[in-house]
């Protein structure tokens, strides 16, 4: 084959791309559209103004990166609820077990995906900070 | 033996086993939700269906149902397994479904049943229960929603606690568990009924929603509180000590606890305990480092004579040889003691002039085996509840004729064909006496005992206590005192139990010398379900003794040593875990004594009232922080382990010991098992044991005895006019001064009171819970008022546990004390 036809497609290709859209996302002017099921920071949900999680203890129990801490109490009428819910993300791995296990259905993972941080107690997110706003 | 075949597998078992016995012997799993062990078949949940060929394949209960020779059973059959998921969803129709909130879940039998039979649905609909759920007390909560109507926790307040808290109420669907009058449960809170649930529906309350199951870690222990040593389970999560776990294969006990075992462990991750070491500066108790303290405390041991030492029977037998062990040869003084020198009269001076040997001839299984039991004082229910529970099966399971001899009534007067004499306080010994008195004068006497030394001297003495004087001193008849001596005579195998203790300066020698005599002189002795068994107070109390932790060769005993402190012939004491202030009688001369000794040392777990009066004090840990063995009442020695890490800076008293050795200049051993291996080559009895030999279950160290006939003096009881009789003692929440720091205990009985008779308190028109003043020759005291109707008319009782109000105010240490009351 001649030597130069390889280099003419290829420039060919390049050539087409610039009328096409650009795959590139320009993050952080421009967003991604992330998937319903994408499975982003973890969210408490909340019914009639609480919190839905009744501190089971299941997905401290699944969780296989052992990231959840939860301490439960009584409340004055006598309910079962989480004092504490802390969710370590440096070690989460995104499985989403926690939320599967949830037999209250007051877990869910959000779209959110921007967790960077400075520091690492950063990365403790407490039962304030998961609650679904 | 009976031969039967289940499914197709040909078994043997014994011949009084059911079907479900005969199964699980031979590893043939059928699954029960009402059975236990431990109490009287039921038959309530008919989970445990099998089929049995000869009954043409009818499906009948496997736990109930006796296991006879050729019996062709099949346990897993299509039909049995339709049959028992009908059970199951019957039982779930109704149920809450709440386990998300149910502390039982991950340990509940409903839930793994369910699991087991894959009900993921169920065929009917109905409403849920609505029954209202009761919170009314700290230690148990009852949502009677969750019930499965096993009965198990009826039957063992009913069996093996025999208090009767709970009953069925209602009808059909309507049946609930519930307490008399549907009243709020307001039991002993012993907690058995909440170890045998098979489902939440009864929770401890101190360990709701703490933690769940599978995230407690398990460690086996051994009873911090009293000298029965059940054995428990520790459940820890995150280094704390969250909850007691029951496991029905504990101990010869059976997993079965008393209140203060299963309630009383908060004490050791209490907020208040000490966690650094304190030394006295300007007058103040201010924070310091071990080896500043160390030092000082170092420095104050080198005084030879003038040092003084007293250390709580909780202390492990390591900690107690080595302490005696640095008294006499780094410190050079005699002067040691515990249990205020009297709790431990009865073994060390009792039963070694009586026997030989400072132990009791007989153990806790033999309470089962025997046929008849003499019961000194009601109150060993209270002190040893555990030893209670192993009376109430004797009696009620095994027909054991029960005797009881005391100053008052109490639960086991209560047990059905219980004989109860009750004698005015302080007459025991006399009563005892005249009971041998009236063995021999009926000719009841073993002929063969007629050689023992001391025979013709004891003969002589009793001439005093014919039955007619001493009906007349101590309030019995001259009938019920010789029918008594016939039935212990006549029985053929015959106990003695008594508790000795602080509360109980009455249970000294005498006593025990007094129940030896009437033991040797009927032969009740060296056979099974025979002999005397004194129940030492604390977890360690016998092991103290075993080690002479008490004064020997002219050594001065724990009131001499006061005396001493006070007289300033005693310059520097030690007192580790005692707390003198609120245990030992004549609160005044105690305080005086404290006050005048020149250095005093505490180690304990918490500021006491002793404490507080410390030059040094040093924080010591708890049974679940160090290793160590505890001897119980009857000699079974049992090994602990750390469950949790220490707190805070504290040290286990061996350490302190240790480190104080080597600063005066000695070698301490290594470790608590270098210990150990010294204290079995020098301790009668213990022979041959270690760490590993004594397992989880511990080891019996055999007791030898000689008997011989000692007179035993009885006590004058002063007659005072108008005056009443104190009598101290324990109450079943407490134990020592240390369940004052466990929730459990303190729930249920926060403080002290004054039990009066009714008439007694009619005369002077007392009503319950009014303020009256006990006033004795030592001093008053203000406390609220109990009427009861198991105290006799004359008779006070006041516990002596409480620091708030000492019942050593007015308690001078006799076995009884006159006082009088007033509002
Ligand atoms: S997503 Fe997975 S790793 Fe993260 S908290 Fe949930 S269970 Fe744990
Ligand atoms: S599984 Fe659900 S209810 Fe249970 S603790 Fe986690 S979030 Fe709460
Ligand atoms: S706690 Fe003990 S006494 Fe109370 S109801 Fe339960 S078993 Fe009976
Ligand atoms: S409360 Fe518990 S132990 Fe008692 S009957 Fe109901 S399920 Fe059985
Ligand atoms: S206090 Fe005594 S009877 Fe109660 S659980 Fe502890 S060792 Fe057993
Ligand atoms: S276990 Fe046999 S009927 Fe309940």
């Amino acid at each position: 084959m001649n030597p130069i036809t390889p280099i003419i497609k290829g420039l060919g290709i390049t050539f087409k791309h610039m009328f096409l859209k650009p795959v590139t996302l320009q993050y952080p002017t421009e967003r991604p559209r992330v998937a319903a099921r994408y499975r982003g920071l973890h969210g408490l949900k909340v019914s009639h103004d609480k919190a839905k999680c009744v501190a089971c203890y299941l997905c401290p129990t699944v969780c296989p990166a052992k990231c959840i801490t939860v301490e439960a109490a009584e409340d004055a009428n006598h309910d079962k609820y989480a004092t504490k819910y802390e969710i370590d993300m440096l070690r989460c791995i995104f499985c989403g077990y926690c939320v599967e296990a949830c037999p209250v259905d007051a877990l869910k993972m959000t779209g959110e995906f921007e967790l960077a941080n400075y520091s690492r107690k950063d990365f403790i997110y407490s039962k304030e900070r998961l609650l679904e706003k | 033996m009976v031969n039967l075949t289940i499914d197709d597998k040909q078994v043997t078992a014994p011949k009084d086993s059911t079907i479900y016995d005969a199964a699980k012997l031979n590893g043939i799993k059928i699954p029960i939700l009402c059975h236990d062990k431990k109490l009287k078949p039921f038959g309530a949940c008919r989970m445990c269906l099998v089929e049995i060929e000869q009954m043409k394949g009818r499906q009948i209960p496997a736990c109930t149902t006796p296991a006879t020779e050729g019996m062709i059973i099949r346990t897993n059959t299509p039909d049995i397994i339709k049959a028992r998921k009908l059970v199951l969803e019957l039982l779930l129709l109704n149920h809450p479904l709440d386990c998300p909130v149910c502390d039982k879940g991950g340990d509940c039998d409903l839930q793994n049943l369910t699991y087991d039979y894959e009900l993921n649905s169920n065929r009917f609909i109905d409403s849920k229960f609505q029954h209202e759920i009761d919170y009314n007390n700290p230690l148990i909560e009852r949502d009677m929603n969750r019930c499965v109507l096993c009965g198990k926790c009826v039957r063992i307040c009913d069996e093996i606690v025999s208090y009767g808290a709970l009953t069925f109420i209602d009808r059909g669907i309507e049946t609930k568990i519930g307490c008399d009058f549907e009243k709020p449960l307001d039991c002993e809170f012993c907690g058995s009924c909440v170890s045998v649930c098979p489902v939440g529906a009864l929770l401890a309350r101190p360990f709701k929603h703490k933690a769940r199951f599978w995230a407690l870690t398990k460690h086996n222990s051994v009873c911090g509180y009293c000298g029965t040593g059940c054995n428990l389970t520790l459940g820890v999560k995150d280094d704390k000590v969250l909850t007691t776990v029951y496991d029905e294969n504990q101990g010869f006990h059976k997993g079965q606890l008393c209140v203060r075992g299963r309630f009383g462990y908060q004490f050791i991750n209490s907020e208040k305990r000490l966690t650094t070491p304190l030394i006295r500066k300007n007058g103040r108790l201010t924070e310091a480092t071990w080896d500043e303290a160390l030092e000082i405390v170092a420095g104050r041991l080198k005084g030879g004579t003038a040092v003084a030492a007293l250390a709580t029977p909780r202390l492990t037998n390591e900690e107690l040889s080595l302490f005696k062990k640095m008294m006499l040869e780094n410190v050079g003084s005699k002067n040691y003691d515990h249990s205020a020198g009297y709790a431990h009269r009865a073994l060390t001076e009792g039963f070694a002039s009586s026997f030989g040997s400072s132990a009791s001839s007989a153990s806790i299984p033999d309470i089962q085996k025997s046929d008849l039991l003499l019961v000194i004082k009601t109150d060993s229910y209270e002190t040893h509840p555990v030893i209670g529970f192993e009376i109430n099966m004797g009696v009620k399971n095994k027909g054991i004729k029960l005797n009881i001899l005391s100053d008052k009534r109490g639960k086991l007067s209560k047990l059905p064909g219980a004989n109860t004499l009750v004698h005015i306080p302080g007459t025991e010994v006399a009563v005892i006496n005249a009971l041998c008195k009236s063995v021999i004068d009926q000719k009841l006497a073993d002929p063969s005992v007629a050689s023992l030394p001391g025979h013709a001297e004891l003969i002589k003495a009793l001439s005093d206590f014919t039955p007619e004087t001493i009906a007349a001193v101590s309030g019995l008849t001259v009938e019920k005192i010789n029918k008594l001596a016939a039935d212990y005579a006549a029985a053929e195998k015959a106990m003695i139990l008594f508790p000795t203790g602080l509360g109980y300066a009455g249970h000294a020698a005498d006593l025990a010398r007094a129940v030896a005599n009437l033991a040797i002189l009927t032969g009740k002795l060296g056979k099974e379900g025979c002999g005397v068994l004194c129940l030492s107070e604390k977890n360690n109390s016998q092991g103290a003794v075993d080690m002479g932790f008490y004064p020997q060769d002219g050594g001065d005993n724990a009131l001499q040593i006061l005396d001493a402190c006070s007289a300033g012939t005693i310059k520097t004491l030690l007192i580790a875990g005692e707390n003198p202030v609120t245990s030992y009688p004549d609160n005044a001369k105690v305080k005086a004594a404290l006050d005048a000794v020149e250095f005093l040392i505490v180690s304990d777990l918490f500021m006491t009232e002793t404490a507080e009066l410390a030059d040094v004090v040093l924080p010591a840990c708890s049974f679940a922080e160090k290793e160590g063995t505890y001897t119980s009442t009857d000699r079974r020695v049992q090994h602990v382990k750390p469950a949790i890490n220490k707190i805070g800076q504290s040290r286990s008293d061996f350490e302190i010991i240790s480190s104080l050795i080597v600063k005066l200049g000695g070698t301490p051993p290594t470790t608590p098992a270098a210990q150990f291996s010294e204290i079995t080559a020098n301790t009668p009895g213990y022979e041959g044991m270690t760490y590993a030999t004594l397992g989880n279950e511990g080891a019996f160290a055999p007791v030898s005895i000689q008997p011989v006939f000692v007179v035993p003096v009885a006590a004058q009881v002063p007659a005072a006019q108008g005056k009443l009789a104190l009598v101290t003692g324990s109450v079943l929440y407490h134990n020592g001064t240390l369940s004052q720091h466990g929730e459990g205990p303190v729930h249920v009985c926060p403080e002290a009171y004054v039990e009066i008779s009714r008439s007694d308190a009619g005369r002077s028109s007392i009503i319950d819970n009014d303020l009256v003043t006990v006033t004795s020759e030592n001093g008053s005291l203000q406390l609220k008022a109990k009427l009861s109707i198991r105290i006799p008319e004359g008779v006070v009782f006041i516990p002596y546990h409480f620091p708030a109000a000492p019942v050593n105010m007015v308690w001078s240490g006799s076995a009884v004390t006159m006082v009088s009351l007033s509002k």
